[in-house]
């Protein structure tokens, strides 16, 4: 587990007692992160937005649920909006039909510099662990994983049969649960 | 292991991303009553989530808070049932382990019940009890303001009853014999009630509150006459 985040989970326990003050400053601290993942799913920022309102809002329902002994609030909470997004994403099959040239501009794909810097111990173990992957299995695993394509993007995508595409997944999961463990 | 199991391939999948919505509805429904389904993509869940930092972040539109701030306002003062059960039941189980006694777990539920929006946030004048047999989730909350002089019954958890309905009594030695405050039976039911006077504010403050189970309408007697469920007495809450 990565160090907890004792400040989200002090405002979660307040949006769970109905505190909209906590429920600001949640949203201050994780919106932007949370958008960014909807919009990469989404390939639009105007679904995103509406999506991430309505993370936001079961958020607000459900933080009595959240439990920190099993996910970190970042977690709990990016869960919620890539289930939401990805639902989403299926049920409007094909997406790119708006402005791509600003989509370009909020979502290149690449991370910051910068970022990449700061990033954190489990973050470097799971791409330490990707690493490991053939470079084509990688590039699945992570369209899949922050762009949202299904079976049959990548099917279509990497021009093989959506069974080689579900065999690949589940080897390269498979390993990817291994080294994780080791 | 070179492969996934099924349910280990189910999750992966489902946490990845890849299934198609039919799929996807398949596999949310069945987590709900499949432990081990939904332990496995928790774990999944867990083992991509760190992913998530390498995303750039996007600002989103200024008046997104305000959108979400219009929908979340009706909630500040009527919080959804389950939501306040749930509530309930993670408080008094926080409180049963930090502290013995009801007194503890009475003073930690009313900041849970909403109660304070409604009656201004003078915590002093706030009085709880909670009616129950000793389980996590109380049957029944009685709370009074001394501020609004109103005192509110309400049926949190109480066990479902056939033909039967729940009682609510005021005893005290200063009465003759107990004072009926009504029936309350389904979760969520309430029953509000102005305290008349500065005497019936004193009665309630020292009485026993019990909750006896009666043919419906009510005891044919005017006083309990089933057996007496739950009971319990205010005290002062402080969060």
């Amino acid at each position: 587990m990565p160090p907890r985040d004792t400040k989200l989970e002090h405002l979660l326990a307040g949006v769970a007692d109905g505190d909209e003050a906590a429920f600001a400053e949640l949203y201050q601290a994780t919106s932007s992160k949370l958008l960014g993942v909807a919009v990469r799913i989404l390939r639009s920022r105007e679904v995103a937005e509406e999506v991430l309102q309505e993370a936001f809002f079961k958020v607000w329902e459900r933080a009595s649920d959240y439990n920190a002994g099993i996910a970190s609030p970042m977690t709990w909470m990016a869960t919620i909006v890539r289930n939401r997004a990805l639902d989403e994403a299926r049920r409007r099959v094909v997406r790119p039909t708006g402005d791509e040239s600003e989509l370009e501009n909020i979502a290149s794909g690449d991370e910051h510099p910068i970022a990449a810097l700061e990033r954190s111990e489990d973050v470097e173990r799971l791409l330490g662990c990707l690493d490991g992957l053939e470079p084509e299995k990688k590039e699945i695993v992570r369209l899949a994983y922050l762009d949202g394509l299904s079976r049959e993007a990548l099917a279509a995508r990497f021009g093989r049969p959506e069974g080689t595409i579900k065999t690949w997944l589940h080897r390269s999961l498979a390993q990817l649960k291994g080294c994780l463990e080791r | 292991m070179s492969e996934l199991d099924d349910i280990e391939g189910l999750a992966a999948e489902y946490v990845l991303g890849t299934l198609t919505r039919e799929e996807r509805q398949v596999v949310a429904d069945r987590r709900v009553t499949d432990k081990a389904l939904d332990l496995a993509i928790e774990a999944w869940e867990r083992r991509l989530a760190p992913l998530i930092e390498t995303i750039s972040p996007v600002t989103p539109s200024p008046n997104l808070y305000d959108k979400l701030r219009a929908q979340i306002e009706p909630y500040q003062h009527v919080v959804s049932l389950k939501a306040r059960e749930q509530l309930l039941a993670r408080r008094a189980a926080r409180w049963r382990n930090a502290f013995v006694g009801a007194t503890a777990i009475a003073a930690s539920l009313v900041g849970v019940l909403g109660y304070r929006e409604t009656v201004g946030r003078d915590e002093a004048r706030q009085y709880v009890a909670v009616l129950d047999s000793g389980d996590d989730l109380p049957a029944f909350l009685l709370t009074v303001d001394t501020g609004t002089n109103m005192c509110v019954i309400t049926a949190v958890n109480p066990p479902a009853q056939s033909a039967k309905t729940y009682q609510v009594w005021m005893v005290s030695d200063d009465m003759p014999k107990p004072k009926s405050l009504g029936l309350v039976n389904k979760p969520g039911e309430m029953q509000a009630m102005p305290v008349q006077s500065r005497s019936e504010m004193d009665l309630l403050m020292n009485a026993s509150f019990a909750v006896s189970v009666e043919p419906m309408g009510g005891s044919p007697t005017g006083a309990p006459s089933g057996p007496v469920m739950f009971t319990g007495k205010l005290v002062q809450a402080t969060p």
